[in-house]
């Protein structure tokens, strides 16, 4: 029935049938935004259990090394890789090289998960302080390209033309197994990559698809460039208006009995007489995605894959897990080739500097900032 | 004792500490050697805000404000603010002012404060061609910081 | 199959994060669980702590990340070898400050004053300088780390009674005057930081705080303008069960084995400043003796 409302004229059409027809459809009236922003609870074709339910299994500790070693044996040993605890994995699929593309403005490439780790200033060139939030690129691997044809989320997001997009899932931060579910131990099979413990997905075009198993480094965006970066807000709980919108509540004293911290009026009399949609009210406040959009890069460092990006209220808490890809802002996409379908760090690892600038960026080891008297 | 005497001896004696925020009613010390200054500041009874020319009404460096000083309106330009102000620029004890006519041209020779180098920059932006020009402030200033 | 069927136990559900903390922890405790006799004598001094706060993190740990904390280091290190930054200063020391200003291109300018606050840590530190020049009492808020900063000299170095000399504000002009043209005073090397008990004399009322409610030591003359309500009120309000608490000390500062961890990173390029500087004052002291 839903859908029929979206339309009128499809709905007048049918009412008009149906009247002609002499039956009386019952057509719900609905009132105001429907599409509130609440938590949506949506699962993705691939959710699956993750965690196994932890019960004893009294196996004596030999036999736990000899887990442990077989678990190595397949996905390689634990190292710390750029900062993270990591395996040292090593592609185990074996596929034929992908087509190159050249890089053209209208793909779209992947993007990262990552996760906020803080925030710190830093100084222009021209003496001016920006605020920065820091965000590390955690140990991601490709896990599954989805092409095309086979793409067909369950709820469709907003995107134009959306049959001509593939979608790339992408894990971060490799757990052991032993920790989780065989069904989403199953998901990583293909990709020749260890469980990751965080999935998320990114639309693509099909020219921008790249192998599973590939690493994805902060080095995949280019210093100067813009990106989204979308995260999950502080959970609040159920909140009042006063913390929830920001409402003054009334005063301490003088009379007020009891309405400290209430709302007050939440509807007029007359034709109005009922609460309106969309009126501010107490409820569930945070644990929502929001995006923030075109953030500058303005400083990279390779060593622990951290990028620094302007402002300090990207949603979510320090740690928490952050979604970062290229800008839908028209007018901050980037002009030239950003690393087309992603930069593969293998192939020139010695000449990557660790850190990376922005040319407005005073560095630090640089001397001291002078201000020359302007030459007339 | 002598609390009470001065207090006695000047009927407009304030007991409240200066404003952090410059708005309408709000005191300010004049700064310059003008003669009018002088002597509203010499009889306790300093300018007050009667109108800041700006869009919100609430005064910050450099903004030219309307005083009413002795029985008379005049204009002046904030030089300096009790309120916290950005890394290095200072923030004074006092809110000053410095009285101009309508040209911007000051009414005294000299300012015997202080003033914040930042006013460089903000009163040759706000100074207008062929119209007022804020610059002639600076020129009388005997110390930046 | 083996694995899902023999497993029990959760090996790895440590983030990367507890991990290293963990890793680190352990490392440190291999260090000091070793009998007393053979224990390694830290070079760390554990003045360090009040030397160089700004390196310490902050201690909410919902705040924390360590890789966060060690790039942010090493670029304070980085910044500090460029600048002439003095090793120690407190609150209450006396600071001149050469900075460059955009609006006043090709000059320097250098302001001097009582430090009456340092807050904040990491890149993010930062201090208040508190003078009266011309009558007029002035405070300049400096970035510590800020690039356009050309120089940082310590000209008194002392301490005085209080944490926080914000007091100075409603205090006669006099004690917070320092001459601009001021020498600095060395102090012979190796003394302890003298600590400066002036007292300084508050201003009737109104006063910007209510001081009577802080505990202060460094107020001479505040009884003389209360009144009882004023007293009566102050000690409702008084909290000396805090110095006491454990779990607010704890949650205040960063646990002794982190922090000494953090300096012992910190250690050998702050030493090598060090020793710079006091060459550089060497070499300063010589002409200045034979003239």
């Amino acid at each position: 029935m839903s859908f029929l409302i979206k339309n009128g004229t499809q709905v007048r059409n049918i009412i008009f049938d149906f009247s002609r027809l002499r039956i009386s459809p019952q057509i719900q009236q609905t009132r105001g935004r429907t599409n509130l922003n609440r938590p949506k609870l949506k699962n993705p074709s691939w959710f699956v259990k993750k965690e196994r339910a932890g019960f004893q299994d009294y196996i004596t500790p030999e036999n736990q090394t000899f887990i442990q070693e077989v678990l190595h044996e397949q996905f390689g040993a634990p190292a710390i890789i750029k900062g993270v605890q990591s395996f040292q994995s090593h592609s185990l699929i074996k596929s034929d090289e992908l087509e190159k593309h050249a890089w053209d403005p209208a793909f779209r490439r992947t993007g990262v998960l990552g996760r906020k780790i803080g925030q710190y200033p830093l100084w222009l060139k021209d003496g001016k302080r920006i605020d920065t939030t820091l965000l590390q690129v955690v140990d991601n691997h490709v896990i599954k390209y989805i092409p095309p044809e086979e793409f067909s989320p369950s709820i469709k997001p907003r995107i134009n033309k959306l049959n001509k997009y593939g979608c790339l899932v992408v894990g971060s931060e490799s757990v052991d197994p032993t920790s989780l579910t065989k069904d989403y131990c199953g998901l990583f099979r293909d990709s020749g990559v260890m469980p990751k413990k965080n999935l998320g997905r990114f639309i693509i075009s099909p020219e921008a698809q790249l192998l599973p198993g590939t690493p994805l480094n902060v080095t995949h965006f280019k210093v100067g460039n813009y990106v989204d970066v979308r995260g999950k807000t502080v959970d609040y709980g159920f909140q009042g208006v006063c913390k929830r919108h920001g409402f003054k509540g009334m005063p301490a004293s003088h009379g007020v009995t009891r309405t400290h911290r209430r709302p007050g009026n939440i509807g007029g009399g007359g034709e109005k007489a009922r609460v309106w949609p969309g009126t501010k009210l107490p409820g569930h406040m945070g644990n929502r995605w929001r995006m923030n959009k075109g953030l500058k890069i303005w400083r990279m460092n390779t060593q622990y894959n951290v990028m620094w990006v302007s402002g300090h209220a990207i949603a979510g808490p320090t740690n928490g897990l952050v979604y970062i890809f290229d800008t839908i802002l028209r007018l901050r996409r980037p002009g030239l080739s950003p690393p087309f379908p992603t930069s593969f760090e293998e192939e020139n690892k010695e000449s990557l500097p660790v850190d990376l600038y922005d040319d407005e960026v005073h560095r630090f080891e640089d001397s001291t900032i002078f201000f020359e008297p302007e030459k007339v | 004792m002598l609390r009470t005497s001065v207090a006695t001896a000047f009927r407009s004696f304030h007991t409240t500490t200066p404003c952090q925020e410059i708005r309408k009613l709000a005191r300010l010390r004049v700064v310059d050697n003008s003669e009018i200054g002088k002597r509203a500041m010499a009889e306790g009874k300093p300018p007050r805000c009667i109108h800041v020319y700006n869009k919100k009404g609430v005064g910050l460096i450099g903004d030219k404000v309307l005083v009413a000083i002795r029985g008379q309106m005049k204009k002046g330009i904030l030089v300096g603010l009790k309120q916290d102000q950005k890394t290095k620029v200072p923030k004074f004890d006092s809110n000053n002012i410095v009285l101009i006519d309508d040209n911007g041209s000051p009414l005294g020779t000299r300012i015997h404060t202080p003033i914040p180098t930042i006013l460089r920059t903000i009163l040759k932006e706000k100074t207008i061609a062929k119209g007022a020009d804020y610059t002639k402030v600076l020129a009388i200033s005997s110390r930046f910081l | 199959m083996i694995i899902s069927r023999l497993i029990n136990k959760r090996i790895c559900n440590a983030t990367a994060l507890q991990r290293a903390v963990s890793s680190t922890s352990s490392s440190q405790n291999a260090i000091t669980s070793e009998s007393p006799k053979h224990r390694r004598t830290s070079l760390v001094s554990p003045s360090y702590r009040f030397m160089y706060p700004e390196f310490l993190p902050d201690p909410k740990p919902e705040w924390r990340n360590l890789i966060r904390e060690k790039l942010e280091r090493k670029d304070m290190l980085a910044r500090r070898s460029k600048i002439e930054m003095p090793s120690e200063f407190y609150v209450g020391s006396v600071l001149a400050v050469t900075s460059s200003d955009p609006h006043a291109a090709g000059k320097t300018s250098r302001f001097v004053g009582i430090c009456i606050d340092r807050q904040g840590c990491g890149l993010r530190a930062k201090f208040i300088l508190r003078n009266v020049i011309d009558h007029q009492g002035v405070e300049v808020l400096y970035d510590m780390y800020d690039p356009t900063l050309q120089k940082l000299e310590v000209l008194r170095l002392e301490k005085r009674l209080d944490d926080k000399l914000y007091y100075l504000r409603d205090c006669l002009p006099e004690f917070s005057t320092f001459d601009l043209n001021m020498e600095a005073d060395i102090l012979p090397e190796g003394s302890e930081v003298p600590i400066n008990d002036t007292k300084a004399v508050l201003k009737p009322r109104p006063w910007l705080e209510r001081w009577e409610r802080q505990d202060l030591k460094g107020i001479s003359n505040l009884e003389e303008f209360l009144t009882p309500k004023m007293v009566r009120q102050a000690k409702q309000r008084e909290t000396p069960w805090e110095q006491y608490d454990l779990m607010k000390e704890y949650r205040r500062t960063i646990p002794a084995e982190e922090q000494s961890q953090i300096y012992s990173e910190v250690y050998s390029e702050l030493h090598q400043f060090e020793l710079a500087r006091k060459k550089m004052k060497r070499k300063r002291n010589i002409p200045s003796k034979l003239a």
